[in-house]
């Protein structure tokens, strides 16, 4: 008996289809759900929040210390020395005054009832403020030094408490946990970590447009609370100029950002003042920075 | 931003060498084979009869190799919609035909008219390391028959 081994035809285990169309239908079919389960994921956090009483948040809040632990500590540590003393009476007088600010401002904003505001002042070179669970504003010593007068300042506080008015820490904590829970959810499927990473960037971006929005709102806000206040919103996109120093180098692209670009903050908040027509008198720092 | 640009980058990379090296191992392999298409592979266990006075000898062929970047990330997108892994299964085609091409070239250098008894194992190098781009080793292997010329 005669054998062979015969030739065998090419193509069955090897697909003729071009392997970048395969790759695109995946990656737009795939991309497209995952922004459509973040959009509702972040739209039912932004409407459940209504729901959520400010006592339930504050309880929530409760659970973290806003006061910068490393600062507590370093002060029990050496407790009884005169210059801690000294920066200790130093740290009321400056967390009085802003609180007043912020009472003030919350006033112009008129918070709904049973929201308060309390305003944690930290001292560290970072420049920042945000706003947090619970009513909770953190400001740090790095921002203030940077700011010119008490308008700028009021700026930034209007801006935070506008935030807590709108409830969006605990729409950020809402969002943050069901998308975060429902992106990892994808990683009990598929093997590859490269593209759970890839559509986790797009479920990100997505969110990010999110909280852009919040921001544009909150400044929004914050300038009407200004007018209310002062009387005009002079002295508002100083702030805005400060911090687009401040990242001088490494601007992200907007769809990149968290933030809407300072550049745009800063050419609302003219149309704004144009708007109202209002120009005024600055306000200085009082000298306790 | 930057991470966007390395991941791009990298699938790019993957992509255009990925395919030109699939692309440069099919020619090869097609080639090679008609090259080895006298000496004859059977999965039996014992060897056609009268073939006359034989010495025999445990010949193999052993090949990795690795995944690219594009097909890694090709192939984890199918992992969670399911259906077949293009990607994945030309990457093994090339695996197993290099493989048994090994062991023939091997069988050949003895002077063998055949092999017989030819099995295939298959192996994934990097398996459980998340992290990685994986690897797939083929190891091919036969009784090599090698005729006993007097």
């Amino acid at each position: 008996m005669e054998y062979e081994n015969r030739t065998v035809p090419e193509g069955i285990n090897v697909s003729k289809d071009h392997p970048l169309k395969e790759f695109f239908i995946l990656a737009l079919g795939l991309g497209t759900a995952v922004v459509v389960l973040v959009v509702a994921l972040s739209f039912a956090a932004g409407w459940l929040v209504q729901f959520v009483p400010f006592e339930t948040e504050l309880m929530l809040a409760e659970k973290f210390s806003f006061t910068g632990g490393k600062r507590s500590e370093e002060l029990s540590e050496q407790a009884n020395t005169k210059a801690n003393e000294e920066s200790k009476v130093q740290q009321e007088k400056i967390e009085t005054y802003l609180q007043n600010l912020a009472n003030q401002l919350s006033a112009a904003q008129q918070l709904p009832d049973g929201m308060t505001i309390s305003v944690h002042y930290i001292d560290d070179d970072m420049v920042n403020a945000f706003a947090t669970l619970g009513g909770n504003i953190i400001i740090f010593k790095g921002l203030i030094e940077k700011l010119p007068n008490e308008n700028a300042l009021a700026m930034v506080m209007a801006h935070e408490i506008a935030h807590i008015k709108h409830r969006d820490p605990m729409v950020a904590a809402g969002r943050g946990l069901t998308i975060g829970l429902a992106l990892a959810s994808l990683a009990g499927f598929g093997d590859s970590v490269v593209a759970q990473q890839l559509l986790n960037k797009v479920g990100l971006i997505t969110s990010m447009s999110f909280s852009r929005q919040q921001e544009e709102k909150a400044d929004a806000e914050a300038l009407n609370a200004l007018l209310n206040y002062y009387g005009h919103v002079k002295g508002a996109e100083v702030l805005f100029e400060i911090l687009k120093k401040e990242e001088q180098g490494v601007t992200s692209p907007l769809f990149l950002s968290t933030h809407p670009l300072n550049d745009k903050r800063i050419s609302a908040i003219k149309n704004y003042r144009e708007q109202q027509a209002s120009d005024g008198e600055l306000t200085d720092l009082p000298k306790l920075f | 931003m930057y991470d966007l640009i390395i991941f791009f980058t990298l699938l790019g990379l993957g992509y255009t060498f990925g395919r030109m090296a699939e692309a440069k191992h099919f020619k090869a392999i097609i080639e090679r084979e008609k090259q080895n298409q006298q000496l004859l592979t059977f999965s039996e266990r014992f060897p056609p009869a009268g073939i006359g006075p034989v010495n025999s000898e445990l010949v193999g062929g052993n090949v990795v190799i690795s995944v690219d970047y594009f097909k890694r990330v090709a192939a984890g997108l199918r992992g969670i919609v399911g259906g077949r892994v293009r990607a994945y299964e030309s990457l093994l085609e090339r695996a197993r035909r290099e493989a048994i091409l090994r062991m023939k070239e091997e069988a050949k250098a003895k002077g063998a008219s055949m092999v017989v008894n030819v099995k295939l194992e298959t192996a994934s190098i990097t398996k459980g390391q998340k992290q990685q781009v994986g690897s797939v080793e083929v190891y091919a292997y036969g009784t090599a028959l090698i005729p006993i010329t007097v």
